[in-house]
């Protein structure tokens, strides 16, 4: 069956402060709370997911890193306790997550026959990284909606910055076509930090928010000036700036997530929806939703006018 | 004296995953070469050092006294898992983080189920056979800020803390050396160092650990890094060297080749 379309991508951060300050019964530590505007944006998120009602949800996150090829979660179900190496005092989260692995293999085979490297991973005890568990959570805690899961390969580290790109854009294209020909309604995350200079010492208790602010003033100025070009639908104009956002800012974009789904969603000249922006230990972070269903950009809307 | 043995070994899972592939065969029996010697050297715990557990905030020791679970590397999931159990000398971890503490170092511990053990320190523990409940491990993350002097403080920070408590250590730095690898799959059998002249680096490295020249170490080992992009920049070779007090005799290198085309090597120092 073919006619599956991407109907909303996200920018869908995942410091896992955010999660922590929830308190949801799946994460072992307690909060006294911390980071309201980052979780009230992801509360707006949630209320667009709800109303797009996708079939599945697709996650590319910089945690999850291979060095041979890109890779996807090919097992139905995967288990367990997913605690974070940096932050394990904030996140240790018992997870239950349902795969759509159909879809995850036709990703993997239109990435492989666009020339990339790419493998299913099938291995039943594989632990998910906490970048795609705090991106899931934020936006949909039900965890209701299966899931594709897509790893970082290492290529715009371990090669460059535009040859990563590259194979980021084949990615999202191929990602585009397997979603086409699934006949499914997709929604993207694309889990990435903007500006990424970073305290040094954790505050004591973590949620003490007299002590957050943006660690860098020149990657607060460069996460401004992105967002706004964002919010005004320049994507061409964030595309271009993009590498030097990326040095200068330190920006986490760099693994790849955000041009994967820009490539997936064919570089939409849309304004995004700021759902809202924060700081997590001086990081900035975004939650912007470019809504192709609401645009006009997506088959389904037409269907359904 | 407190440090009785010093080991430099990579932290690939390929020999142990993939055990008949002959070239990396040589890997596992190098690596129960210096295990044995590293026991041999009768030390009451081992001080490890892996550059695959990253830290970004404090420097992170390991003070869960038993940890044990199975891992799935993220790259190398389809060859399998491996199984640990590992035991943590917790006093002597904590000692390291007041230490720390009382240096400067912003320091920490980790003891929490589940947490997530680097794949090199599983490898490392595994292959050389430590990290029982009779030679238990002290490990210490690789904080991604630190350069090589402050990665050779750290470990005269353990070292100090042993001697404190009249414990022998053995010291084992975990990782590779040329860092460019194969980004396409290979056949095991075909696996060779990815560029001729990265072979030649770890080739005149080697010979100089082999000779014990800590000078002319220290005069190549930067343009060692930069140019053979070696893994962490060598940090895992500083922290033996902050161990041993900034010399050793020589060393005996009990294996080097080519793991996906990265350099590994097991290496076993005379201090
Ligand atoms: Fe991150």
């Amino acid at each position: 069956m073919a006619n599956g379309e991407i109907i909303s991508g996200f920018l869908a951060p995942h410091p896992p402060h955010i999660l922590y300050a929830e308190n949801p019964p799946q994460n072992e530590p307690r909060s006294q709370g911390g980071w309201e505007q980052l979780r009230w944006a992801y509360e707006r998120a949630r209320a667009s997911v709800e109303a797009l009602k996708p079939d599945v949800l697709l996650v590319h996150s910089p945690h999850w890193i291979t060095s041979v090829g890109h890779h996807f979660i090919g097992v139905e179900h995967l288990a367990g306790r997913s605690v974070d190496p940096i932050f394990p005092n904030l996140f240790r989260f018992d997870y239950s997550i349902k795969f759509d692995v159909e879809l995850a293999e036709a990703c993997c085979e239109e990435g492989r026959k666009a020339g990339l490297q790419t493998k299913m991973m099938r291995n039943p005890r594989f632990r998910v990284d906490y970048g795609t568990i705090t991106a899931l959570h934020m936006i949909r805690p039900q965890w209701d909606i299966p899931v594709v899961s897509i790893s970082a390969n290492n290529t715009p580290y371990y090669l460059s910055m535009e040859e990563g790109q590259v194979e980021m854009d084949l990615l999202g294209k191929a990602t585009r076509e397997a979603i086409a020909k699934s006949g499914k309604r997709a929604v993207l995350l694309a889990s990435n930090t903007l500006s990424h200079w970073h305290f040094h010492q954790e505050p004591e208790p973590p949620e003490d928010m007299t002590q957050e602010h943006p660690q860098s003033q020149l990657g607060y100025q460069w996460d401004m000036r992105m967002i706004e070009l964002m919010r005004r639908g320049e994507m061409n104009e964030v595309f271009r700036l993009l590498p030097q956002f990326i040095d200068e800012a330190f920006a986490e974009v760099k693994s790849g997530a955000f041009t994967w789904m820009h490539a997936a969603m064919q570089y939409p000249q849309l304004a995004a929806e700021l759902h809202g922006y924060g700081t997590v230990i001086g990081t900035g972070n975004a939650v912007m939703e470019w809504n192709l269903l609401k645009a006009g950009l997506a088959r389904a809307a037409a269907e359904a006018a | 004296m407190t440090l009785v043995s010093a080991f430099l070994v990579h932290g690939s899972p390929l020999p142990q995953l993939c055990p008949d592939v002959p070239n990396w065969q040589r890997f596992r029996q190098a690596m129960q070469q210096a295990g044995a010697a590293l026991r041999a050297s009768r030390p009451d715990v081992v001080l490890l050092y892996s550059t695959q557990w990253f830290a970004v905030l404090d420097e992170i020791w390991l003070t869960r006294r038993r940890s044990e679970d199975i891992h799935v590397d993220e790259n190398w999931h389809e060859f399998g898992e491996m199984a640990y159990d590992l035991y943590s000398d917790v006093s002597l971890a904590n000692a390291c983080i007041e230490a720390c503490r009382a240096k400067g170092v912003n320091a920490r511990g980790a003891d929490y189920q589940g947490f997530p053990i680097d794949t090199g320190t599983i490898v490392a523990s595994t292959a050389l056979s430590v990290g029982s409940e009779a030679l238990p491990l002290v490990v210490a993350s690789n904080n991604l800020y630190d350069n090589a002097e402050a990665t050779e403080k750290l470990a005269a920070i353990a070292v100090a803390c042993a001697a404190e408590q009249g414990k022998r250590v053995a010291v084992v730095g975990v990782g590779g050396l040329s860092g460019s690898l194969f980004t396409k799959p290979i056949e095991a059998q075909d696996d060779r160092i990815v560029h001729a002249e990265e072979d030649a680096w770890n080739r005149k490295v080697l010979a100089l650990i082999e000779a014990g020249d800590v000078d002319a170490l220290r005069e190549v080992l930067p343009a060692y890094a930069a140019e053979a992009r070696v893994d962490m920049g060598f940090k895992h070779f500083h922290w033996l060297l902050g161990a041993l007090g900034g010399r050793f005799q020589g060393a005996t290198v009990h294996h080097y080749g080519a793991l996906y085309g990265s350099g590994a090597a097991v290496v076993e120092f005379n201090p």
